[in-house]
C-alpha cells in the first residue's frame, strides 16, 4: 500500500520552519522500524516546470538543475542516475506520478528557499514521486561566479536533489544567532546542512565528504561496499543512552568530516561509508540549527561537546568495534 | 684566520696519530668478535617519541566567490609517545670488526592527541590510541679500531628496516620503512679474545628516520632510540 507521507525537506535562508522526520537519510516507519527511503528504479526522471522565477528563466532553471543532477550522478562510489525528461506546464507540487521541479509562489514561507515533498511506499520505503519547488519570494541567480544579493540556484538545487534522492539534513556546520532571531552560517561541512550560505555564495555547488558518504550509503556502488568502512558506537550520559546526539568523524589523515546522529533511545550510532583509516570522534548537541530540522521527536541536547578518548578505525569493508562515549550534562 | 687554520691542522695531526696508535693497539688488547660466528643479542630498547602531524578540521566559510575563507572546527596535534620494548638482534661476524645484523622489536606505542581551537570545548589532551608495532631491520655493525681496554670496544652501525603498525582495534595495518645510524659499545664480561662462548653487554644509541607508517602529514620523521642488550656468541 502506498501513501503520501508528510515528508517535506527544505533548505532555509535562516531557521524557523520545520522539516520533520529527516536525519542523515530520510525514512519510512515499517512495523516500528525505520527503513531508508530510496528510489528502487533508476534512472530517476524529472520534469522542469516552465514557469520563470525571480531573476531566472525556466531554461536557466533547467540548466542549474541539470548541473546539480550531474554533480550527484558523478559520485563514483554511488550508483545514482538522474535524467531530464522534458519541460512541463504542471506545477512542482501535488500528486501526478511525475517528479516535477519548478518555481512556486510561497510568500508564507518567508525563510524557505526551496523544499522537496515525497510519495513513499510505506511498506518498502520506495520513493515513487518527489517534487521540488523553489520559492519565488527570493531572488535567485545562475551566474557562473554567483551574484551578490541573489541566492545561487544551482546550490539550492543540489541540496534539494539530495533530499529527492533520500538524504536528510546534515548537522556539520556552525552558526550564530542573528538579531532577527534567525541564524547565520559561520561554516558548513555539507551541502545538506539545513541553512543556506549567504546570498551570492557558490561554495555549495560542490559536494562534501559528508554528502558523498550519505549518498554512497543509500546507493552504494561496488567501490563503496568494498573500499569503505564504518564506525559504530553508543553515546551515554549518566549511564543512559543519548538520543539525537551528533557525532562527527574527523580524519586527521585526509581532513574529511562525516557525521551522523544517535537514532535510538539507547544512544546507538553508525557512521557508514568512510574511507578506511583512523578517525577522531567529536560528539556535540544539535544546537547549530533547530532540532526539528533533523528530528520529528524530542532529542537530548543537554550535554557538553565531548571527544572520544581514542581514535577509532574505520576498517576497509567492515565496521569498527563499538565504542562508548560518555558525555556530561552542561 | 691563519691561527685558526693552524689549530685545525694540529688537531688533525693529533687525531691521526691517535688513530694509528689505536689501530696498532687494537690487534693486541681490544676485545673483538669471533670471525664467522653468530652473536645473539637480547634486551630492551627505548624508542623516543615524535610528532606525526597537525591537522585542522575545516568547514567552508560563509563567503562569496569560489574559494571563501574556511572556518576551523578543531585542530588535532598527534604524537607518538616514548615506549620501551624488547629487542632481539642476531649478528653474523664477517671479520673480527664487521658483522651483519638482523633485529626485531615488538612494542605498544601510544598515539596521544592534543585538541585545540574548538570554540565549544576547552583545549585538551586525549589519552589516544595504543598500537601494536613490529620493526624488522637489517644492517652493518663495524667495530671501531679504538683501544678502550681489554673489555670494551666501540662500534658504529647503520641499516634499514620494515615497520608494521596495527591500530588498537586490530582492523587496520599501516606499514613503512625505518632507516637508522648510530653507535655504541660492547663490554665483554667473558671472552673477547678468541675464547668460546663470549658474552657481555651492549649499549647503543641510534638516530632513526621513519617513512610512512602512521603519519598524518606523510613526512619523514626523526626519533632517537637507546638500547641495552645482553649478548652471547655461539
Amino acid at each position: 500500500m502506498m501513501k503520501l507521507l508528510a515528508l517535506t525537506a527544505a533548505i532555509l535562508l535562516t531557521a524557523g520552519s520545520s522539516s520533520p522526520a529527516a536525519y542523515l537519510k530520510l525514512g519510512a516507519t515499517l512495523d516500528g522500524h525505520v527503513i531508508d527511503a530510496t528510489w528502487h528504479q533508476q534512472p530517476i526522471g524529472f520534469f522542469i516546470s516552465d514557469r520563470a522565477g525571480n531573476g531566472v528563466t525556466s531554461t536557466e532553471l533547467r540548466g542549474a538543475v541539470e548541473r546539480a543532477a550531474a554533480t550527484w550522478s558523478a559520485v563514483s562510489s554511488a550508483t545514482v542516475r538522474l535524467s531530464f525528461q522534458g519541460m512541463t506546464s504542471a506545477p512542482a507540487e501535488g500528486t501526478d506520478g511525475r517528479n516535477t521541479i519548478g518555481f512556486i509562489d510561497r510568500p508564507d514561507l518567508d525563510r524557505v528557499l526551496g523544499a522537496t515533498s515525497f510519495m513513499i511506499d510505506d511498506q518498502t520505503g520506495a520513493i515513487y514521486e518527489a517534487d521540488i519547488f523553489f520559492n519565488t519570494s527570493f531572488a535567485f541567480s545562475v551566474a557562473p561566479d554567483g551574484q551578490p544579493g541573489r541566492v545561487d540556484l544551482e546550490s539550492v538545487a543540489l541540496h534539494e536533489l539530495g533530499h529527492l534522492l533520500g538524504l536528510g539534513h546534515s548537522a556539520i556546520g556552525e552558526t550564530e544567532r542573528t538579531g532577527s532571531g534567525g541564524r547565520r552560517v559561520l561554516g558548513s561541512g555539507a551541502v545538506m546542512f539545513p541553512i543556506a550560505l549567504t546570498a551570492g555564495a557558490i561554495a555549495d555547488r560542490v559536494l562534501q565528504a559528508d554528502d558523498i558518504a550519505g549518498i554512497s550509503d543509500l546507493y552504494p556502488g561496488a567501490a563503496a561496499i568494498n573500499e569503505t568502512g564504518g564506525i559504530v558506537g553508543r553515546i551515554t550520559k549518566n549511564g543512559q543512552g543519548v538520543n539525537g546526539a551528533h557525532i562527527v568523524a574527523f580524519s586527521p589523515e585526509t581532513g574529511i568530516l562525516v557525521g551522523n546522529f544517535t537514532l535510538t533511545p539507547q544512544g546507538d550510532f553508525v557512521i557508514a561509508r568512510l574511507p578506511p583509516g583512523p578517525y577522531i570522534l567529536r560528539v556535540e548537541p544539535v544546537d547549530d540549527a533547530e532540532p526539528d530540522s533533523f528530528f520529528a521527536t524530542p532529542i537530548d541536547a543537554d550535554f557538553r561537546v565531548t571527544y572520544a578518548p581514542r581514535m577509532v578505525v574505520a576498517p576497509k569493508g567492515g565496521s569498527s568495534n563499538a565504542i562508548e562515549i560518555r558525555v556530561l550534562p552542561k | 684566520m691563519i691561527g685558526f687554520r693552524g689549530q685545525v691542522g694540529a688537531a688533525g695531526s693529533v687525531a691521526g696519530l691517535l688513530l694509528v696508535m689505536a689501530t696498532a693497539a687494537f690487534a693486541q688488547d681490544s676485545p673483538a668478535l669471533r670471525e664467522h660466528r653468530v652473536t645473539i643479542n637480547a634486551g630492551a630498547i627505548v624508542l623516543g617519541g615524535y610528532d606525526i602531524g597537525s591537522s585542522s578540521a575545516k568547514l567552508r566559510g560563509n563567503g562569496t566567490g569560489s574559494t571563501p575563507s574556511s572556518f576551523t572546527l578543531l585542530v588535532a596535534d598527534s604524537a607518538f609517545t616514548r615506549v620501551t620494548a624488547p629487542e632481539l638482534r642476531v649478528g653474523v661476524s664477517l671479520t673480527k670488526r664487521v658483522a651483519i645484523e638482523f633485529g626485531a622489536t615488538f612494542g605498544h606505542p601510544r598515539i596521544g592527541i592534543g585538541i585545540s581551537g574548538d570554540a565549544e570545548s576547552a583545549a585538551q589532551q586525549l589519552p589516544g590510541e595504543t598500537l601494536e608495532q613490529y620493526l624488522f631491520d637489517g644492517g652493518v655493525n663495524w667495530q671501531v679500531p679504538l683501544n678502550l681496554g681489554r673489555h670494551l670496544a666501540p662500534f658504529v652501525t647503520a641499516g634499514a628496516g620494515y615497520l608494521r603498525q596495527l591500530h588498537e582495534d586490530r582492523t587496520l595495518v599501516e606499514t613503512g620503512q625505518n632507516y637508522y645510524a648510530g653507535g655504541g659499545a660492547r663490554y665483554w664480561l667473558r671472552g673477547g679474545h678468541g675464547e668460546a662462548w663470549p658474552a657481555g653487554l651492549r649499549g647503543e644509541f641510534r638516530v632513526n628516520m621513519r617513512r610512512r607508517g602512521i603519519d598524518f602529514e606523510d613526512k619523514m620523521r626523526a626519533y632517537p632510540t637507546v638500547s641495552v642488550l645482553f649478548f652471547i656468541g655461539v
